[in-house]
């Protein structure tokens, strides 16, 4: 097959065309795609409605209505028509009578392997944490994925200790050693999963300090569901 | 052809003399070395120590011979080099792992670890650290569980989770911890206690071996002792070893020394977890270390420092496998840097010819 | 095991006229098995048989469609910007391949994660293009990428359930084993992805090697005897 003769050159078509054919295949394609992206964006709000519907749902037990905040950057709160992405996000449940029940509010931090987001149920009326969830981690499976499912770990947010005076946690959340703890607002480490369950603590410590503080401001405003 | 090779006379250079020592002769001394450690283990676990050896033992020679008979060859199991494999990857692992999981663990050593590549003098790696680092990865939480030293009944009764049914969960040792109360035992080892409660143990403990750990890694007096018959009797090089822990004595000494309270002191680092048995017993694997004695000093030194930087930096309490497994790898590199200048040839065309690579 | 791996990848890639050529794609050339392309996602998204499955049928969806694309339009694009059409073409259907999958199941989308779009990137594609719906009509230029893709899914099925079951104790999320399996961690790992896809490849090379050896034997038998009868003669 090693012939010396090169083979002779395909004649070089005019730059035009080259120009015209892949103009006319982007163009093609482009439309495609527009299409299929309005024929799926409803359907596709319609699932991510669902999953966050029911991950709120499976926190805050007896929901019937339920109102989306935004947190503004002046601190202040914003209800928005629908899921928008970005920022932070509050999610405040009631019940049939209109009375509210809890607040779930979004938040994330850095765990051993990638981020862990997670979302959690503060009850106004009890100053506490009532659950906790995890929407999304990679965390390694067997030892520090146990924050999603352990049942002892996951008990520790039953009624989690985390009252707010002056604007500042009076106990700021803390990870203490598997079997230790002693008060409610310590959190009590999966063994063999330090790391992760430190995670878990500052992602919950650090939205504690940070939103917990502007609910309370709002709490009349968010009780009354405007 | 095979008439003329025999009528030809044979000549060769010196030495004409040769101390007479193959290969299996050197082998047996090793297990020789490594028996006193084994019976420390079995005095120290009980019979759940003495049955993970044996059972690490006689697979790995199983599964030799089985692999050389698939592959068509004479079988390699009298050099006694996977017994040898067997042993070590027993005194590795924790006391009380489930001998399924030690079967598994035997499996991958001299299946992948060292037949594939074909046989003795072949393999990259060390065979018994490539099992243990399956194991490792694939049940983290068993071999993470480690049972007390001197436990009562040592000698009449198993580990509970040793005699885990193959592929399912073993009960946890809580209760069986608490029947055999040894005194503030918590499941961890020296290096977890340091690492994870900041609870340094005392060197002497160590150096002797009264507490926790795998099976034959907690008494540094043995290690040395069978280290020092196989270097006395030039069956070793002292070089690797010596430079391992020479390496992770001046890492751990300048951690040490820029925070006194946080680090442990460099005798700890030395004389805790796997580092003696791993830098005596394991990093000296004649086919996976370099050869020249420069390379033997980077070797050392680099998975010295290597060690301590996992136990101090990663998410790990222990790094001294992982550290050996990446050594050998870098032991074809290490040697090919450190080629010895031939006699005669300008130093200038080894520098050229290294940097040219 | 390396030499077996690298005798493949140099020695598959041809274009067969004959024969069908969805079965081609299927068993004979196995896109993972048999040429070893694509391994991307046959390593990050093979721990479970759901993944495996999805991830399958997704890069099946964009070589069909933009096989039959290209298949149309192969006389018109000019040599010179072939591979930048192609490009154009498979970005299409994999950016429509993502509106879909979140369409249908948002947990799926999250699975898949990063793997979704880079099946543009991922050489078989752009290899099965190159090297046959540039050149062949329409429906056979179709039915490669079918058989192709339904090879990659089945290739990654059976990577998939070899990571379940032995890192989950699970097949399609229901327990094979007692529900108190101990996983092997390490499979559900990238790591795991790597060690199924060798145990595999050995597993198909012990295979061939074994059907090769009866085959010369057979005819060895055959010739010997002929030798025999000569000799008798």
């Amino acid at each position: 097959m090693s012939t010396l003769i090169p083979p002779p050159a395909a004649p070089q078509p005019p730059g035009w065309r080259m120009v015209r054919l892949l103009g006319t295949v982007s163009l093609i394609c482009g439309i495609l795609i527009v299409g299929t992206n309005l024929a799926t964006s409803a359907r596709i709000r319609h699932n991510q409605e669902i999953i966050m519907r029911d991950s709120v749902a499976e926190l805050l037990p007896g929901i019937q209505k339920q109102i989306i905040y935004g947190v503004q950057a002046s601190g202040d709160l914003k209800i928005l028509p629908g899921l928008e992405e970005g920022g932070q996000r509050l999610f405040a449940g009631y019940d049939g009578s209109g009375r509210l029940i809890g607040i779930v509010i979004e938040s994330n931090a850095r765990g051993y392997a990638d981020l862990i987001s997670a979302m959690y149920s503060y009850s106004p009326e009890k100053q506490a944490i009532t659950g906790f969830k995890v929407v999304d981690m990679r965390e390694t499976p067997g030892l520090g994925d146990r924050v999603r499912s352990d049942p002892d770990f996951l008990k520790n947010f039953d009624d989690l200790d985390v009252r707010i005076v002056d604007g500042k946690p009076v106990n700021p959340v803390k990870v203490v050693k598997h079997g230790s703890k002693k008060n409610v607002w310590e959190i009590d480490a999966i063994s063999g999963a330090t790391i992760s369950s430190r995670a878990v603590g500052k992602l919950i410590g650090t939205s504690v300090q940070d939103v917990l503080p502007v609910v309370r401001k709002n709490l009349e405003r968010i009780e009354r569901g405007e | 052809m095979s008439t003329a090779a025999t009528t030809v006379i044979e000549v060769r250079t010196a030495p004409h003399l040769h101390s007479g020592r193959s290969v299996d002769q050197i082998m047996r001394h090793v297990v020789y070395a490594l028996l006193p450690m084994c019976f420390y283990s079995v005095w120290l676990f009980g019979i759940s120590a003495a049955a993970l050896i044996a059972t690490t033992t006689a697979a790995c020679v199983l599964i030799e011979h089985w692999s050389c008979r698939l592959a068509g060859r004479e079988t390699s199991i009298g050099d006694f080099s996977v017994v040898i494999t067997g042993m070590l990857l027993g005194l590795t692992l924790p006391p009380g792992l489930p001998l399924w999981m030690a079967v598994v663990g035997a499996f991958i050593a001299v299946a992948p670890g060292k037949m594939t590549f074909g046989g003795l003098g072949f393999n990259v790696f060390n065979p018994a650290l490539v099992g243990r680092a399956f194991l490792q990865a694939a049940f983290p939480a068993a071999i993470t569980t480690y049972t007390p030293a001197m436990a009562l009944n040592r000698f009449s009764q198993f580990i509970p989770t040793s005699l885990a049914t193959p592929f399912l969960k073993a009960a946890p040792l809580k209760d069986w911890i608490a029947q055999v109360r040894v005194d503030g035992f918590t499941g961890a080892t020296p290096l977890m206690l340091q690492k994870f409660e900041h609870v340094t143990t005392d060197p002497w403990t160590l150096f002797i071996g009264t507490r926790a750990g795998s099976s034959g890694e907690t008494s540094a007096l043995l290690i040395l002792l069978g280290g020092g018959y196989l270097i006395a009797r030039k069956m070793m090089d002292w070089r690797i070893p010596a430079a391992m822990l020479l390496g992770a004595l001046l890492t751990g000494g300048a951690y040490y020394l820029s925070n006194p309270v946080k680090y442990p002191s460099p005798l700890f680092v030395l004389f805790s977890g796997g580092l003696m048995l791993g830098a005596l017993f394991m990093a000296t694997d004649p086919v996976a270390s370099p050869v020249t004695p420069r390379g033997m000093w980077i070797y050392g030194l680099l998975m010295g420092l290597i060690t301590v930087l996992i136990r101090f930096e990663g998410g790990l309490p222990e790094g001294v496998m992982y550290a050996i497994l990446l050594g050998n790898a870098l032991s074809p590199l290490i040697d090919r840097l450190t080629q010895p200048r031939t006699y005669g040839e300008g130093k200038r065309m080894f520098a050229k010819e290294a940097t040219t690579r | 095991m390396s030499d077996q791996v690298s005798c493949h990848t140099t020695g598959a890639p041809e274009i067969t006229a004959e024969g069908s050529p969805f079965l081609n794609g299927l068993w004979k050339q196995n896109p993972v098995f048999v040429m070893v392309l694509g391994m991307c996602p046959t390593l990050a998204i093979t721990n479970s048989v759901r993944n495996a499955v999805s991830m399958g049928l997704a890069t099946t969806f964009v070589m069909v469609v933009s096989y039959g694309l290209i298949s149309m339009i192969r006389k018109l694009i000019p040599k010179q910007v072939r591979i930048a059409t192609y490009i154009a073409i498979l970005a299409m259907a994999v950016t429509v391949v993502d509106f879909l999958v979140k369409a249908v199941s948002i947990p799926i989308y999250l699975a898949l994660g990063a793997y979704i779009p880079l099946i543009v990137s991922n050489c078989l594609t752009l290899e099965r293009a190159e090297a046959y719906a540039g050149k062949q009509p329409v429906v056979k230029s179709m039915l490669d990428g079918l058989g192709m893709g339904f090879g990659f899914t089945l290739a990654l099925t059976m990577l998939g359930a070899v990571r379940e079951v032995l890192g989950a104790g699970t097949f399609l999320g229901v327990h094979v084993f007692s529900k108190n399996f101990e996983p092997w961690v390490l499979f559900l790992l990238p790591p795991g992805g790597f060690i199924s896809l060798a145990m595999w490849l050995l597993f198909f090379a012990a295979w061939r090697e074994r059907s090769a050896k009866r085959a010369t034997e057979r005819v060895e038998a055959q010739t010997g005897m002929a030798g025999a009868v000569e000799a008798r003669a």
